[in-house]
């Protein structure tokens, strides 16, 4: 397989390989009947019921959620609820600013993502990449980044940086380029070769190759991704505060430190309707491009 | 210049070492002949024809088309050899997503510099161009459809119209009716005869349907196992000739 284009139409064109398929293939499957299916099936819904049984016990065991006097506790949750009611109307003007910032924030994360991201990706798709073993690395590299949480490159960067809205906007964009460029390169490798063969044979050169042959291919994934990763950063916006990274995250840590509960409520107000309109908005883009 | 069009000496090749596709295959065209290369699939028909536009390059051999030789080219020369062969596919391969005009006018890449193409910038001339090859397939009006919302017939007239649109001397065509009805395949087959027979363009076509081979085509070469089994007019097609060429030969 070395060498050869992956979905390359011309693969059929290899007398041998329907054999050697068929030659191989019934062996293997011998191999993996050891059991039967119903067996197998039965072995794995046992297999399923213990892992749920062992996470309801971790949690719940000596939590004391069925301990007496489960009436006078639900009446104190009501309590501390209440304090949360009504919003406070007078920090609304100083949080719509608060809000501004965090959502320029998670466009600007967002787009500088995005922006690293694209040429990455072609090298990291196996279809487009130079080698596969630059595909690899790459992937590799950013599978292992991405397990990383955004606040600690917020943390890193408040030393190089400095606390503020900049902070938070460049750990958002190092967060993005690491999920877009994943994404980004499977959306290339599921592309079709069809049309990529036939702008190179009518004389199409590499750029233009890409630009007619791919990009028409990937370009309502690319967007859909994106809008993706700006809701993505959008919630992560409101953590980034925490670290001091400015935006609404910022207030609604120094609320709650101050147990100051109408302000937190009305910073979740203003956090719903902007998650709300943000996610309409993506959505009436995706349908209009598909 | 001379009157062949494409010239295949002792053609060898391989996707993997040991498991040839095509061995020392020899084939020649004359301009403006219209040529059907029979084989079931895997006989090499569809490997051959990219070797000819230089989209695979061959293990061994010599490939001489417009009097060029493909195989010696610099990878720019044979993007400009390219650009005056055109090809067709069973699957049409057009990008869905783009109207038939944009199709048709991936034929002018070849001819419209880098940076104006990515913003998909093409000279008036080169429009003005690719709306009459739609004219010319009878798809006058659907030049802003997008062509994901065309039949499959009306694909493969873009899709001729884009080779139009190349100016092509040669056209390639792999399977090219394959994924058509009975009336549709006849469509497509005249459309193709018209421009070999009124244009002069050379045409070579993979396919496996004999008795369109035989009522359209100038001359027909089967192919079986990489190599060439018969090479005669459609006439010569007697009934030993497609049991040749058609039935596998159980492998001891």
């Amino acid at each position: 397989m070395s060498g050869e284009l992956p979905g390359d139409p011309l693969r059929e064109e290899n007398p041998s390989s329907l054999s050697g398929v068929q030659g191989n293939a019934a062996p293997t499957r011998e191999m993996e009947r050891r059991f039967s299916p119903a067996a197998a099936y039965a072995m794995g819904a046992a297999a399923l019921l213990l892992v749920v049984a062992w996470s309801f016990t971790g949690v719940f065991q000596g939590s004391g959620l069925l301990d007496g006097g489960l009436g006078q506790r639900l009446a104190r949750g009501v309590t501390v609820a209440r304090q949360f009611w009504p919003p406070d109307d007078t920090v609304r003007a100083q949080l719509q600013v608060s809000m501004i910032e965090t959502v320029q924030m998670a466009v600007v994360g967002t787009l500088l993502g995005a922006l690293f991201a694209a040429p990455l990706s072609f090298f990291a798709a196996r279809t487009t990449s130079l080698s596969r073993v630059l595909s690899s690395i790459i992937k590799t590299v950013m599978n292992i980044t991405r397990a990383t949480p955004v606040i600690v490159y917020a943390i890193i960067l408040t030393a190089i940086v400095g606390l503020g809205k900049a902070t938070g906007a460049i750990a958002l964009a190092v967060g993005t380029f690491v999920m877009l460029t994943k994404l980004y390169a499977e959306a290339l490798e599921s592309i079709s070769s069809g049309p990529v063969e036939a702008v190179r044979a009518a004389g199409g050169n590499t750029i233009q190759t890409f630009i007619f042959g791919m990009l028409p291919q990937v370009f309502p994934n690319y967007v859909a991704t994106t809008l993706y990763a700006f809701e993505l950063n959008l919630q992560a916006s409101f953590i980034l505060g925490f670290v001091g990274a400015g935006g609404i995250g910022y207030d609604l840590q120094n609320y709650l430190r101050e147990f100051a509960f109408t302000r937190v409520s009305m910073v979740l107000l203003i956090i719903i309707v902007v998650v709300n309109v943000v996610d309409f908005v993506s959505y009436r883009i995706r349908r209009a491009i598909s | 210049m001379t009157d062949t069009a494409i010239s295949i000496r002792s053609l060898s090749h391989a996707y993997r070492p040991g498991t040839p596709v095509l061995e020392s295959l020899n084939l020649s065209v004359r301009n403006g002949e219209m040529v059907a290369l029979i084989g079931l699939s895997g006989a090499g028909k569809s490997t051959l024809l990219r070797c000819v536009n230089g989209l695979i390059t061959p293990v061994n051999g010599d490939v001489r088309v417009l009097g060029k030789d493909v195989i010696g080219l610099s990878e720019q020369d044979r993007i400009r050899l390219r650009r005056r062969i055109g090809m067709i596919f069973q699957e049409f391969n057009l990008v869905d997503r783009l109207s038939a005009l944009k199709n048709v006018l991936i034929g002018r890449l070849g001819y419209t510099p880098t940076i104006p193409s990515c913003l998909h910038l093409f000279k008036q001339a080169d429009v003005l161009l690719a709306q009459d090859c739609l004219r010319r397939v009878g798809l006058g009006a659907y030049s802003h459809r997008r062509v994901r919302d065309l039949s499959g017939g009306q694909k493969q007239r873009v899709a001729i119209a884009r080779c139009m649109a190349q100016q092509a001397e040669i056209i390639l065509a792999d399977e090219a009716t394959a994924n058509l009805d009975v009336l549709t395949k006849e469509e497509i087959m005249d459309i193709i005869r018209a421009l070999c027979k009124e244009s002069g363009v050379t045409v070579l076509l993979s396919m496996h349907d004999l008795l369109l081979a035989r009522a359209y085509c100038d001359r027909v070469v089967g192919l079986k196992n990489g190599r060439i089994t018969f090479d005669a007019s459609p006439d010569q097609l007697d009934d030993r000739a497609v049991a040749d060429i058609l039935y596998r030969v159980p492998v001891a």
